[in-house]
This record gives structure tokens, sequence and C-alpha cells, in this order.
């Protein structure tokens, strides 16, 4: 997802409960399940090996 | 295949449960951050919805990945439709969407909240 705007907010300061904002073009015209299927999978290593541990995710496209 | 009948394990719950949640721990006690907001989530709305931990059934958490393509838990299915968690069904809610959905899964409630815009 190249085009991706991120915004990361480190919830608890343990840095592994996570409020992330992912803003793309990629998401047009996909249902928000598979925009949120689209960033986990992006995000699959580092929940595979503890690097998140928790995710509360927002996604959006990006408007004009 | 062997996890057949933890598959029609999860077919049967999500048939019988209207709402229903997998998540970490019980409603009565919650062991993750998550499944204690979806609770809380779904008591909004005076539904009864169900709970069922599955921290410890790893078996049953991976079934249940692979037939939502959904990592992570808490998941939420209503009507027997999947609907992922809360960060999809919030905005859902402020959408005005959530409403029709439930009370199509639930039927209409004794008494109802109307909300004027």
């Amino acid at each position: 997802m190249p085009d991706a705007e991120v915004r990361v907010t480190d919830l608890t300061g343990t840095m592994d409960h996570y409020d992330v904002r992912v803003r793309s073009q990629a998401f047009d015209g996909k249902t928000l399940l598979d925009q949120h299927r689209m960033v986990y999978s992006a995000l699959e290593a580092a929940r595979q090996d503890g690097r998140i541990h928790a995710l509360q995710l927002t996604t959006e496209v990006p408007h004009g | 295949m062997a996890n057949d009948p933890i598959r029609a394990e999860i077919e049967q719950e999500v048939a019988a449960n209207p709402i229903l949640i997998y998540g970490k721990g019980t409603k009565e006690m919650p062991r993750c951050g998550f499944t204690l907001e979806t609770i809380e989530f779904f008591n909004r709305f005076g539904y009864p919805f169900e709970v069922v931990d599955v921290l410890e059934n790893m078996e049953k958490r991976e079934a249940l990945a692979e037939m939502t393509q959904w990592p992570t838990l808490p998941k939420v299915f209503i009507g027997g439709t999947f609907y992922g968690d809360t960060d999809i069904l919030g905005p859902m809610d402020e959408k005005g969407e959530l409403g029709a959905i439930l009370e199509a899964a639930c039927g209409p409630r004794a008494s109802r909240s109307v909300f004027l815009r």
C-alpha cells in the first residue's frame, strides 16, 4: 500500500498497544472488513512475533 | 478434515446466537481490554448477546481465523454474518447502519431509543 498515510499512537506507553489510522486510495471500493483485512495482513509479521499485541484500527479513503 | 468438528461447533454457535462474540474471557470476567470494550458496546443496545471464551482454545481460534479471514479477537457475528470487531461496528453505528442489522437479527425490542437529528 505505497500511498498509505499512516498515523500511529502508542496507547499504553508500552510500545505494543497501538491506535493505527490508515488512509489509502487502495481502500476505495472495498468494504470496511476488507480494508481492515488488508492492514492486518500487512502487519502480520509484527503481530506474529509480538511486536504488536493489540491494535485499534481506523481506515479511510482520501477524499478529493 | 481434522478440524471439522470444531467448524461444526462454531457454525452451530453462530446459528444459535443472533449476537455472538468470540473473545478472551467471559461476559462476567473479560480477560482482554478489547473483549471488555465489545461487551460494553453491545450492552448499550439492550439486545441479548452471547460471549464465547476462546482464550485458551488455540484450535478453535485458528479455525475461526480461517473461516472469517480475520486474525484477531474479538470476533463478532450478527444474524449469522461476520462483522469483525468494534473498529468496524463503531463506524457502522455512527453512520446509523447498525440498528437495522441488530433489529433484523434479534427482532424489535420492547423499548426502543429514538434518535432525532
